[in-house]
């Protein structure tokens, strides 16, 4: 395969993963590598990745030749230089690999040899990426719109200014004296005493002014652009929140509803000019501030990386942006792309376009920190406090908001609309003001109280469209809650997205008779289809969202298919391992080649790539949405992750069969400061355990322990019901690593068995090269084969020599959550990565 | 608001609630698959007489703004939307597409299930179709004995000329249905702009001295027009350079010898890639068309191609051999659209910068 | 020194496409078309509208390079070699020739390029291409075709940057 603009050829491809999950970093990077590799691989280059990350799927996958290393300059040099790397891709790793990439491109020495091709941005322009002043400067030359920083001395040079750029300004001190010196200012009036006020603060007695874009609409375009410098959009966002609030916690929605045609056309041309700037060979995602009114448009942030919106993006529309995006970076042009058959003939070519919403809600972690006691500062601003992203997808604002917010599970008591109703208009004020994490809710509180719309969005800078939809909810409502068992309210309700078990609340009963009363009446779900073309073409589409209208689009796949239900959200705790053991079930499945079909809301992880199942229903998990589906595909077995207890009961019920995935409802709490949490890890595959080996934990860091393990003795196979890997924990008073421990040690008091996290059987698959969830699932299935019962019976018999400990990530929860007491990184892991101790 | 109904020529019926105006019309149907500029779009003279679905889910949350008018009264027979998002009439927002529909005697239907009814269309193609209170025997019979109008040009074309001044070169628009967006676009360029209506003559036209002529968008089937258009256009390409929109492209094609066949599915909409031919570079634009130039009657002696849509092949440019005279189906005022495609304004002014050029040497 | 882009990559295109068409408006189906690049970026510029009459025509027009940094008028040592081999010589004449240049400026480049063209090869006609006229001339020439007019100053310079040199196709005015 050779670049075709710069004939350079590509033999030997690295990727460098993204590293440790952290706030704003899930697996969007991983999903991304993960789904492109094998069609590089299919043109014949040869790819390596590397990534520190336990969860990292494509470090398990057959496509390429993997490095499981901390991600530092000197691991990815040597990786470089031992395999003859001849091309690297960081674009697909996000931001923080573009800085690794160019921490090594900067210390590369002569004597290092020949420095590999770097694909979709070069060199010169990934340092100007990473250093904002000089990026800011380059757009600004090129004419784009970016906040420019005055810096000034007397009143007149600043009141020259104050002609030239409009208000609100901020003003603030050149070299402060102290920290905070910022003033905002909306009225002439106060102009000249904030900046005597700043003057005053200064060092230099300077100031500096810029235009305030606080309360501003937030804006997410993204383009993408070829090597002959062709361009097109293929999706875009509007944030709820207005600038101000961290646009990863504020609740966005596809497609952009509330701006005009004429300034996203704009919008679009910025960022089109920022990709022909940047040479690019790939996607970008801009933001942007915009101002409704005065139509002036504002430059952000500039991310010529895949990122978030990448990834959800292209879950919204259908768009194959990640094959698309490989295509470029190899140098391919728009036009001579091939995708694989299941996306239509002209779908890297055509802009996406969507005839359903979709809703993102963050997913804050505060409810979970508050059940353990620990307080945080709730306040939503420009430093991100949510930990996942979840999407609903409906024809209209209401249902998909509605659909969101059952996908995020509220289940912490500041989300019940009784708690609302107790909160008093004092601080109802302060937090339509300082908005924290149930900001809908309280937007509707607002509206029960008889609030008005314009008094409202002068107060919150939300646009007046998104609270007449609230009242509108509102009214919805109501109207249900009066018409006990009308069916027209029926209707209504669940047109709007209002679930069986929020209507069996309003109507004092219970789901089930909702869900009998709704199909009495022929009450039913309709699946519609997400593909590009908006209804223009017919396409393949295999990915679906419910809806209540006339036409069904979603025939079932096959009377043999397994249906897998997702673990929705990164969340704390759970982190991305939920998604990495949904997406090995999958992979797993394929390859027993069954027809799969997933259910799942989370556009971060890869659970949802097209290629990972043959159908895909992008839709909450509750158990009335699973019902739908189940109704709908009658699956021969519906694989389940064990901590949906109500679920699996219900199905169970109804004469399903369900395969559990083992998993607790809470992370484990781990070990304190003074003691070492020790676990034999044991198979169970139904009938029988099988030792796999020994861990010791202690705060921060697993390790395994070298040792053999033949026998157990003491346990209860009777107590494990579901096939699985299971770990059999007790505490020890030592902070030292054991290099044996003795039988004698074994079942101490206190001792208890409970089902691995996911998160460690991801870590002991890659340091064993066992792969336990394949096995979990093959068991599930009962389809493990004599060499799983051979490697099961040797397992124990085997001492581990890899040295990589599990180590927790440097996850800075100071800076975010501002919490009260130190935060147990175990039981509200975000992020983990791996140390060599050896 | 009341349930009310929208009957298709073939008997489908679809069940919506009113909007707009509680009028029955009639019309043709077709599909808009944009996702943005629902104002330009039902304000676009190219859209008389016709019924628009959209495929953008929630339609109205930007409002009704002045800027955005792409004529001063629209004359759409009917819109037919999935969500209708209500937005406040005040201060700063005085119109919203509730009010602005009644305004205009023009009826809307939402809560439809708009993808199956555009999924419906894009295999009947467009047909006649009528919004109803009741969709009963008599309403499917008067849809059935009705006739559509063929006389759209004349229904939104200028009857007398005007001018909309400026201090730069004299471009006379010839008009079959303007839309505002190209006076923008020439006032961008500070033209001096006659407008003319289509029913003028040569004579008329070079008396104005123009310095280019733009044969403007506009409603309907360009061969119900007189043949005396066709005659003007042959005449006036040898003269001035020389830039055909919409149906001016269709027109301009017609007077050059090719043909026009009717698309098998209308295309409305701004995501398809069209390619410059000479340089293979993609870009994309708002479209709107039912019918195509016939690319296998065109005199390749005397045209050639210059855009095509990369979905369906069909033509997107033409340009003359021997003249600075070329069109474009797509339109390039981006009102609304994509803004890259207003480079065809950039050639055009070229090309009469050029002319004047050579001429005054 | 900081250079102003004057033309961008679009504006660049746009100008190379203007003059395409207004080369085929001018010859007729484009017969015993002959396009000369002058070295060095005007051969590139030459490729281009070569490659863009045949995406139109579907036809290949030859295309010719010539050096004529040794057949300046302001050049002492004046030896008749353009780089071209015979065929290339004997192949202009009678054709119609479209002689193509990055920029226009004092006319002298254009004037060498005109002698040697009409000393050995006799064309039929000779148009003149140029992406850029930044005016000065020194002689009565002028450019058939013109991408774009630039005023400058004499102290400044004009930079036309091609992708298959310079990795971009832009004009700047280097101060």
């Amino acid at each position: 395969m050779s670049n075709i603009l710069t004939n350079k050829t590509i033999k030997k491809l690295l990727f460098i993963g993204s590293g440790v999950n952290d706030f704003g970093k899930e697996a969007e990077h991983d999903s991304a590598i993960y789904q492109v590799m094998p069609e590089l691989t299919r043109r014949g280059i040869e790819v390596f990745v590397i990534d520190e990350n336990p969860y990292t799927l494509s470090l398990e996958s057959l496509s390429a030749t993997t490095f499981w290393q901390p991600l530092t300059v000197k691991n990815l040099k040597s990786v470089i230089l031992e395999n003859k790397i001849d091309t690297v891709v960081p674009l697909f790793g996000g931001e923080s690999s573009l800085r690794l990439w160019s921490e090594v491109v900067q210390s590369w020495n002569y004597g290092d040899g020949t420095m590999p091709n770097t694909l979709g941005l070069s060199i010169d322009m990934i340092l100007k990426v990473n250093n904002l002043p000089i990026l800011t400067q380059m757009m600004a030359q090129n004419g784009l719109p970016v906040i420019n920083n005055y810096v000034l001395k007397a009143q007149d040079e600043a009141n020259e200014l104050l002609r030239q750029v409009q208000l609100p300004l901020m003003v603030r001190a050149l070299h402060p004296i102290q920290n905070n010196t910022r003033h905002i200012v909306d009225r002439l009036d106060d102009f000249e005493s904030a900046i005597k006020a700043a003057k005053s603060q200064s060092v230099t007695q300077e100031v500096i002014i810029s235009k305030a874009i606080n309360g501003l609409k937030e804006i997410s375009l993204e383009v993408l652009r070829d090597s002959r410098g062709n361009k097109l959009q293929i999706g875009a966002s509007e944030d709820m929140d207005p600038i101000g609030i961290h646009t990863q916690d504020s609740l966005s929605i596809s497609p952009i509803l509330t701006v005009q045609d004429q300034l996203i056309s704009k919008m679009r041309s910025y960022a089109f000019k920022i990709a022909d700037m940047l040479h690019l060979e790939g996607v970008l995602h801009v933001r942007f501030a915009v101002n409704d009114d005065s139509h002036e448009i504002f430059v952000i942030k500039v991310s010529p990386y895949i990122d978030q919106m990448a990834t959800r993006t292209a879950l919204c529309t259908g768009y194959p942006t990640m094959l698309v995006a490989m295509n470029l970076a190899i140098g391919v042009p728009l036009e001579e792309i091939v995708l694989p058959r299941n996306f239509g003939a002209n779908a890297a070519m055509m802009e996406p376009m969507m005839d359903h919403v979709v809703v993102k809600l963050p997913i804050f972690p505060f409810g979970e920190l508050a059940e353990a006691g620990i307080s945080v500062n709730r306040k939503l601003n420009s430093v991100q406090k949510s930990v996942g992203t979840t999407l609903g997808f409906g024809r209209t604002f209401i249902e998909a908001l509605e659909k969101a917010i059952r996908s995020a599970h509220f289940n912490n008591t500041s989300f019940s609309p009784t708690n609302m109703a107790t909160i008093n208009d004092d601080s109802l004020i302060q937090q339509l003001i300082h908005s924290e994490d149930n900001r809908v809710l309280l937007l509707i509180e607002a509206i029960k109280r008889g609030y008005e719309i314009d008094e409202l969005a002068e107060l919150t800078n939300i646009d007046e469209f998104f609270f007449h939809q609230l009242v509108h909810l509102h009214e919805i409502e109501s109207q249900i809650e009066q018409d006990i068992d009308s069916i027209s309210s029926l209707r209504r309700g669940k047109k709007y997205g209002l679930s069986d078990g929020l209507l069996a609340r309003f109507w004092h009963t219970d789901f089930n008779i909702i869900r009998a009363l709704a199909k009495e009446n022929g009450i039913d779900a309709t699946y519609k289809a997400v593909e590009p073309s908006a209804g223009e073409f017919p396409e393949n589409a295999r990915q679906y969202y419910a809806t209540y209208e006339s036409e069904n689009e979603s025939a079932p796949i096959s009377s043999e298919s397994i249906l897998v239900i997702g673990s929705g959200a990164f969340r704390m705790g759970d982190a991305a391992s939920g998604g990495y053991a949904t997406s090995v079930t999958l992979s797993e499945l394929k390859r027993l080649q069954y027809q799969t079909i997933i259910m799942n809301n989370n556009p971060n992880d890869a659970t949802l790539l097209p290629h990972l199942a043959d159908k895909q229903y992008l839709e909450p998990l509750e158990i009335s949405d699973v019902m739908k589906v189940v109704e709908l595909e009658s699956p021969q077995t519906i694989i389940v992750p064990g901590n949906r207890k109500k679920l699996i009961d219900a199905l169970k019920v109804l004469g399903q069969k369900v395969v559990i995935l083992p998993k607790e409802k809470h992370m484990p709490i781990g070990p304190n400061e003074k003691q070492s949490e020790f676990a034999i890890n044991l198979f169970f595959d139904g009938e029988k355990i099988y030792p796999i080996n020994l861990t010791q934990h202690m705060a921060g860091e697993m390790r395994i322990i070298p040792q053999m393990i033949e026998t157990i003795d003491g346990i209860d196979v009777l107590s494990l019901k579901n096939p699985g890997v299971y770990q059999f924990i007790w505490y020890q008073e030592t902070i030292k690593w054991q290099e044996t421990i003795r039988a004698s040690s074994f079942g101490k008091d206190g001792s208890w068995v409970r089902p691995m996290p996911f998160g460690q059987i991801a870590y002991l698959t890659k340091v064993m090269d066992v792969p336990l969830m394949r096995m979990i699932v093959r068991a599930g299935l009962g389809r493990l084969t004599d060499q799983d019962f051979e490697l099961l019976n040797t397992l124990g018999k085997r001492v581990t020599h890899n040295k990589l400990s599990l180590v927790a990530g440097d996850i800075n929860y100071g800076l975010h959550l501002q919490p009260n007491q130190v935060i147990d990184g175990t039981r509200f892991e975000i992020g983990v990565g791996v140390d060599d101790h050896g | 608001m009341t349930e009310r109904h929208l009957i298709l020529e073939d008997g489908t019926i679809f069940k919506g609630l009113g909007f707009g105006a509680p009028a029955t019309t009639f019309g043709e149907i077709i599909f808009h698959t944009a996702m943005t500029g629902y104002q330009e779009i039902i304000t676009d003279p190219i859209y008389d007489g016709q019924m628009i679905v959209f495929a953008m889910p929630v339609v109205g949350a930007s409002g009704i703004h002045a800027e955005a008018y792409e004529s001063v009264k629209p004359t759409i027979r009917g819109m037919i939307v999935h969500d209708l998002a209500e937005v406040s009439v005040n201060r700063q927002r005085r119109m919203n597409l509730d009010r602005f529909l009644k305004q205009h005697n023009i009826p809307g239907l939402y809560q439809v299930d708009t993808r199956q009814l555009i999924r419906h269309l894009r295999e009947t193609g467009p047909q006649k179709a009528t919004i109803v209170d009741y969709a009963d025997e008599h309403a499917v019979d008067q849809l059935v004995a009705t006739v559509l109008t063929n006389k759209q040009v004349q229904n939104t074309a200028t009857p007398k000329p005007y001018a909309n001044p400026g201090r730069g070169r004299h471009i006379v628009v010839i008009d079959f249905g303007l839309k505002h967006g190209i006076l923008r676009m020439l006032g961008d360029y500070d033209a001096n702009v006659s407008v003319l209506p289509y029913t003028t003559n040569v004579e008329e036209v070079l008396t104005l001295d123009p310095d280019g002529i733009i044969l403007s968008t506009g409603p309907g089937d360009p061969r119900t027009l007189p043949e005396s258009v066709l005659t003007l256009i042959r005449v006036l390409q040898t003269k001035v350079p020389m830039l055909g929109i919409g149906l001016g492209h269709e027109l301009f094609a017609l007077s050059n010898g090719a043909e026009l066949m009717p698309l098998p599915s209308e295309h409305h909409g701004m995501n398809h890639p069209i390619q410059e031919i000479i340089s293979r570079q993609i870009f994309y634009a708002m479209q709107g068309q039912g019918y195509a130039v016939n690319a296998e009657t065109i005199d390749r002696k005397k045209l050639f191609v210059t855009y095509r849509d990369l979905v369906d092949g069909a033509v997107q440019g033409l340009r003359h051999r021997e003249y600075p005279a070329f069109s474009v189906q797509f339109f390039p005022d981006a009102a609304p659209g994509p803004l890259e495609a207003t480079e065809v304004f950039a050639d055009f002014f070229e090309t009469v910068e050029d002319y004047v050029e050579h001429f005054n040497q | 020194m900081l250079n102003k882009e004057v033309l961008d990559n679009a504006s660049l295109q746009r100008a190379l496409t203007r003059i395409t068409y207004e080369i085929i408006e001018r010859n007729k189906g484009g017969q015993d078309l002959v396009l000369v690049g002058i070295k060095t970026r005007g051969e590139f510029l030459a490729h281009r509208i070569a490659n863009r009459l045949e995406q139109l025509e579907g036809v290949k027009i030859p295309v010719m390079a010539i050096d004529i940094t040794n057949f300046r008028d302001d050049v002492l040592n004046r030896e008749d070699s353009l780089g071209l081999n015979e065929e290339e010589m004997t192949n202009i004449a009678d054709k119609n020739i479209v002689l193509i240049d990055d920029v226009l400026f004092t006319g002298r480049t254009i004037r060498a390029a005109l002698d040697a063209l009409i000393h050995i090869g006799r064309p039929n006609t000779i148009a003149l291409a140029v992406l850029v006229d930044r005016g000065h001339r020194e002689l009565p020439i002028r450019a058939d075709f013109v991408g774009k007019n630039i005023p400058t100053a004499q102290n400044e310079k004009i930079k036309v940057l091609v992708q298959e040199i310079d990795g971009r196709d832009a004009v700047e005015i280097v101060h």
